[in-house]
C-alpha cells in the first residue's frame, strides 16, 4: 500500500528537511565567520588599550625609578606626593626597606615584597567613601624593588577602562548570540516557507501517484520559481490527463469501431461454415467475401488508428514548411479523370508563393479525402472547385466547393464525428471516416475543418457543400 | 528468383513462403536477426524480406550492417508500423520498399518482384522498349509502332513505372506510391481511372492490348 497521507508542514519536520540543513550549515560559517570579525575586534580594542594602559604605568615607573638613581629616596617621595596632586588617576605607593609607607595615595598595595621583581598586580581598591559590598576600583600597577630596598608601587585606576572593556565583551557576546539568533530563525522560517511550498507540490505527487491525475498544485502568490515550478507541474498535468483522455478515448473507439465490421464478418464466415456442410452455397465465393471484408476492417483500423494518433498527440510528426501549390495541383491531378469520367467538372484555383508548416502526406490525404466526398456527391453536370488561398488573418485556406445536395445546417457539425453517413448516403462507398481524419489533421497542425454550403441552388444542382481546411501559415 | 524471409512470425513467413513459391521462387526462411545475418552473408539472394521487428538483432540494424558490409541485395521491409517516421527510417537504413502489415500476397509477390529488377535500372536508360511500345525518356515521346502516342506528364510517369516492371504485375498500391508518391489509400479508386485513360492511349486502335488488368492484384505491362 502506498503511502497516501497527504503532508503537512509541522516543526519537528522542518527540522528533517533540507533547506533546514543549508540554514544550519550556512548558519555555522556564518558563525565562524563572526567570532573571526568578533575576535578581530575584541583584539584591536580590549587587548590594546591593556597594552596601552601597561605602557603608560612601566613609563612612568621608569621615570621614578630613573629619579630615584639620580637623586634618592626623598626627591622620589617629593616627587611621588607632587605627582599624586596632580594626576589622581596614577596610584604610587613608596614603602621603606623596613615595611614603613614612605609615602603613598593608599595604604599599601596587597602583596608583599617577596615576589620576583618588577611584578603586575590588580587589585581592587575599596575607597572608605564606598558601601561595604562595592567591589570598589580596579587598580592594576607595577611593583618593584628599588636598589635601596625600597618597594615602589606604580598603579593606574583602570575602573573606566574595565567598565569600557566589559561593555565591548559585552557588546560582543551580544552580536554572537544575536547572529546565531537572527539565522536560526531566518533558517527555520525559510524551511517552513520551502516546506510549505513544496508540501503542496509532493501531496499533488502523492495523489497523481494514487491515480488521480486531477490534482492540481495551488499558483497563488508571488511568482516566484515555486510559482513556475506549480505552474510547470500543472501543465504537464493538464497535458498528460488530456493525452490520456485521448488515448482512452482511442482505445475506446477503436474497440467500438470494429466491433461490429468484425461482428459482420464472423456472421458471414458462420454463414459459410453452416452451408458447406449442409452441401450447399459457395465457399470460394464466401472466402473471397470474408476476404474482402477482412480488407475493410483492416483499412477501418489504419484510419481510425491515425485518427487516434493524431487526436492523442495534438501535433503531427515530420512537419516541415513547404509550398502548398504543387500538393493541391497534384490532388487535382489525380482526380480529374474520375471527375471526368463522371461527368462532373473539376477546377482548381491555386495562390503561388504560400508557406505552410506541417506534414505533406497528411494535408494531402486530407485534401483528397475533401476530394473524395466531393465527387462521391455531386451528381453529373456539376462542378468541383479545389481552391488554395491566404486569408486575410495570413491562415491558409485549402477549399472544396461542390454542386451536390450539400448537407442541412443541423448536420454539418454531427458529419465530422467519426461513422455519421447521413441518410441518402449510405449506399456510397466509404466508411463515415473521411471527414473525422480531415477533422483530426486541421487540429493536430494547429487549424479547423470549416463546413459551410456550397454556391447555393441553380436549377438540379446544389445548394452543395463548401469544406475547408484552415491552417495557420508558417509564420 | 533466390528470396531470403527473415520473419519471426512462423505461420506468416510460411504463409509467405507459400505464396511465394507458387510464384516459382526458391524461398530460405530465417525466424530471427542473427541467423538471418547469417544466412544473408553466406549466400547469394535476389531478395531479402526483413520483417522491422525481430528478436536479437533488429532489423533495421541487420540491414545497416549488410550495407555496410556492401551487400547490395535489394531489401523489402515488413512492418506493423506505418507511420512515416517509420518507413523513412527504414529506407534510410537501406531498405528498397517497405510494405505494412498486414498485407495481400499479390501485393507482396508484385513487389519482391518490382524490386528483383533493381539491378536494371542502376544504368542510365535513355530508352524504353516494351514489344512495339518505345518511350524515349530523353525527348519524352512515346511511339507504339512508330505511332506517335500524346501523352499527359502524370501518363507519361505511369507509363514509365509500367515499362519498367514490364511483365510484371505492379498493384494500385505501388502506382500510388511510385507514380504519384502518395502513401494514402484513396477512398475511391482513383488509379483504376488514370490506367484506363492510359490504356485507351496506347491500345486503342492496336489489335493486341498490352496493358492488362490482372484479378487480385493491379497490372501488367505484357510485350
Amino acid at each position: 500500500m502506498p503511502d497516501t497521507r497527504p503532508i503537512r508542514p509541522g516543526w519537528r519536520r522542518i527540522f528533517r528537511t533540507t533547506t533546514f540543513r543549508f540554514t544550519v550549515i550556512s548558519l555555522a560559517i556564518c558563525a565562524l565567520a563572526a567570532s573571526a570579525f568578533l575576535s578581530y575586534i575584541y583584539v584591536a580594542t580590549v587587548v590594546e588599550e591593556r597594552r596601552r594602559t601597561d605602557q603608560v604605568i612601566a613609563r612612568e615607573a621608569e621615570n621614578i625609578v630613573n629619579l630615584y638613581r639620580r637623586s634618592g629616596p626623598e626627591a622620589v617621595s617629593a616627587r611621588l606626593v607632587d605627582r599624586a596632586e596632580r594626576n589622581r588617576a596614577f596610584i604610587y605607593v613608596l614603602t621603606a626597606p623596613n615595611g614603613q609607607k614612605v609615602v603613598g595615595s593608599i595604604d599599601s598595595p596587597p602583596a608583599g615584597s617577596a615576589k620576583p621583581t618588577p611584578t603586575w598586580l590588580n587589585f581592587s581598591l575599596v575607597s572608605p567613601g564606598m558601601a561595604g559590598n562595592s567591589p570598589g576600583r580596579p587598580v592594576r600597577g607595577l611593583q618593584q624593588t628599588l636598589s635601596g630596598g625600597e618597594v615602589l608601587f606604580v598603579g593606574f585606576d583602570v575602573g573606566d577602562d574595565q567598565a569600557f572593556i566589559l561593555k565591548i565583551v559585552h557588546a560582543l557576546w551580544g552580536a554572537g548570540a544575536l547572529v546565531l539568533a537572527l539565522g536560526l530563525a531566518a533558517g527555520l522560517q525559510l524551511s517552513r516557507n520551502v516546506s510549505q511550498h513544496l508540501v503542496g507540490l509532493t501531496n499533488v505527487v502523492a495523489t497523481v501517484r494514487n491515480g488521480n491525475l486531477s490534482a492540481r498544485a495551488g499558483v497563488e502568490g508571488s511568482p516566484d520559481e515555486f510559482h513556475d515550478l506549480a505552474k510547470g507541474l500543472n501543465q504537464m498535468l493538464d497535458r498528460l490527463e488530456r493525452s490520456m483522455a485521448a488515448h482512452r478515448h482511442a482505445g475506446d473507439a477503436i474497440a467500438h469501431d470494429l466491433r461490429s465490421p468484425l461482428t459482420r464478418l464472423r456472421a458471414r464466415l458462420e454463414v459459410a461454415l453452416c452451408d458447406l456442410e449442409a452441401g450447399q452455397g459457395n465457399p470460394e465465393q464466401a472466402l473471397s467475401q470474408a476476404l474482402e471484408d477482412t480488407d475493410a476492417v483492416l483499412k477501418t483500423f489504419s484510419t481510425v488508428l491515425a485518427i487516434a494518433r493524431l487526436q492523442s498527440e495534438g501535433d503531427v510528426p515530420s512537419a516541415m514548411a513547404f509550398d502548398p501549390a504543387p500538393l493541391v495541383s497534384d490532388i487535382a491531378d489525380l482526380y480529374e479523370p474520375l471527375c471526368e469520367d463522371k461527368g462532373v467538372q473539376l477546377a482548381s484555383q491555386v495562390a503561388e508563393g504560400l508557406t505552410l508548416r506541417g506534414n505533406q502526406e497528411f494535408i494531402a490525404q486530407a485534401l483528397a479525402n475533401l476530394v473524395d466526398n466531393a465527387v462521391k456527391y455531386t451528381p453529373s453536370g456539376g462542378g468541383i472547385m479545389l481552391r488554395l488561398r491566404s486569408r486575410a488573418s495570413g491562415d491558409l485556406e485549402f477549399s472544396v466547393t461542390d454542386t451536390g445536395p450539400g448537407v442541412p445546417d443541423a448536420d454539418r457539425s454531427r458529419i465530422v464525428e467519426r461513422f455519421v453517413r447521413l441518410e441518402g448516403s449510405r449506399n456510397a462507398p466509404g466508411a463515415g471516416l473521411g471527414l473525422s481524419l480531415v477533422a483530426a489533421v486541421a487540429n493536430a497542425h494547429g487549424g479547423r475543418l470549416e463546413l459551410a454550403e456550397g454556391p447555393g441552388k441553380i436549377g438540379d444542382h446544389g445548394p452543395g457543400l463548401w469544406a475547408a481546411l484552415i491552417l495557420p501559415a508558417d509564420v | 528468383m533466390n528470396i531470403l524471409i527473415i520473419e519471426d512470425d512462423i505461420p506468416a513467413a510460411e504463409a509467405m513462403a507459400r505464396g511465394l513459391m507458387d510464384g516459382g521462387h526458391a524461398c530460405v526462411h530465417a525466424p530471427d536477426g542473427e541467423s538471418g545475418l547469417a544466412t544473408a552473408r553466406a549466400q547469394d539472394f535476389d531478395v531479402i524480406i526483413v520483417d522491422r521487428m525481430l528478436p536479437k538483432i533488429l532489423g533495421i540494424d541487420l540491414v545497416e550492417t549488410l550495407r555496410r558490409e556492401g551487400d547490395q541485395t535489394p531489401v523489402l521491409f515488413l512492418s506493423a508500423l506505418g507511420e512515416i517516421h517509420d518507413r523513412v527510417s527504414g529506407l534510410k537504413a537501406g531498405g528498397d520498399d517497405y510494405l505494412v502489415k498486414p498485407y495481400a500476397f499479390a501485393e507482396l509477390i508484385a513487389r519482391v518482384e518490382a524490386l528483383s529488377r533493381r539491378g536494371d535500372m542502376g544504368s542510365v536508360v535513355t530508352q524504353l522498349k516494351v514489344g512495339d511500345l518505345e518511350m524515349d525518356l530523353i525527348g519524352r515521346t512515346v511511339q507504339r509502332q512508330g505511332q506517335e502516342i500524346d501523352l499527359q506528364h502524370r501518363e507519361f510517369q505511369l507509363l514509365e513505372f509500367m515499362m519498367r516492371h514490364a511483365g510484371q504485375a505492379v498493384t494500385r498500391t505501388m502506382l500510388l506510391e511510385k507514380v504519384w508518391a502518395y502513401h494514402f489509400d484513396p477512398q475511391t479508386n482513383v488509379i483504376d481511372v488514370h490506367v484506363s485513360r492510359l490504356r485507351s492511349k496506347i491500345d486503342k486502335g492496336f489489335e493486341r492490348p498490352m496493358l492488362q488488368t490482372v484479378r487480385g492484384a493491379g497490372y501488367r505491362l505484357d510485350a
